[in-house]
């Protein structure tokens, strides 16, 4: 497959999931994935999904407008550029965001080991 | 020093050298560098520089909002994430953008960007 079609899938998959069942993205981060989410600094997986299962909202859906890839280098990893909407239930305007993964191979999938995400205000 | 300290001068750098002197950020690629700009990928130090000195302004100015970044693996290499406005002469309102750079460490001590995709932020 090629570099675009994975990236979109894995941003496809990995909304779907925050949007559905957030505490299943544990299968996507591993002990040395590091989140930055508005400035704040997580690493590991556990520590991650800890902090994405208790963002003060209980339904969200992201909405993509953008989605941007290139090969990071020669260690097969891949970056994706993301820009969308994410609307809260019972928000009446939807949130301008940005977001970065870095993706790495794994045998037979990727997972993330970089993830950087930034609102973007008005 | 620090990666938040590289990367908040490395973003000093590029955007002041973007300001003033958009030909010099020649430097700051290499042949295997590549650029997508709103969606179009280019290749290259030389077809990046040509893409960014043939922009429809002559003049602008970067202001940046925020830098984040994270060590990007066993080679070395840092991602910067940065959120800003870009000012054009001219308009009334300036433009929000989103860029994300891949810095590799030279060996002469500095850093080159290797990724670098960016993305206006419409309203």
């Amino acid at each position: 497959m090629d570099p675009d079609t994975v990236a979109k899938a894995f941003v496809d998959h990995y909304y779907s999931t925050f949007d559905t069942n957030r505490a299943t993205l544990a299968t996507l981060y591993q002990d040395t994935s590091m989140l930055t989410f508005e400035g704040q600094k997580i690493l590991g997986s556990a520590n991650i999904v800890a902090k994405l299962t208790t963002l003060p909202f209980q339904q969200c859906k992201h909405m993509i407008t953008t989605v941007d890839c290139q090969p990071s280098g020669p260690s097969g990893g891949m970056l994706v550029f993301v820009s969308g909407n994410l609307q809260i239930s019972g928000e009446q305007h939807a949130l301008k965001f940005s977001q970065m993964f870095h993706l790495m191979p794994t045998l037979s999938s990727f997972y993330v080991l970089n993830d950087i995400f930034r609102l973007n205000y008005a | 020093m620090d990666p938040d300290t590289i990367s908040r001068a490395f973003v000093d750098h590029y955007y002041s050298t973007f300001d003033t002197n958009r030909a010099a950020l020649s430097t700051l690629y290499q042949d295997a560098s590549m650029l997508t700009f709103e969606g179009e990928k280019i290749q290259g130090s030389q077809n990046i520089v040509n893409k960014l000195t043939s922009l429809p302004f002559q003049q602008c100015k970067h202001i940046i909002t925020t830098v984040d970044c994270q060590p990007s693996g066993p080679a070395g290499g840092m991602l910067v994430f940065v959120s800003g406005t870009l000012q054009l002469p001219g308009e009334q309102h300036a433009l929000k953008f989103s860029q994300m750079f891949h810095l590799m460490p030279t060996p002469q001590g500095s850093f080159y960007v290797f990724n670098d995709i960016f993305r206006l932020n419409y309203a």
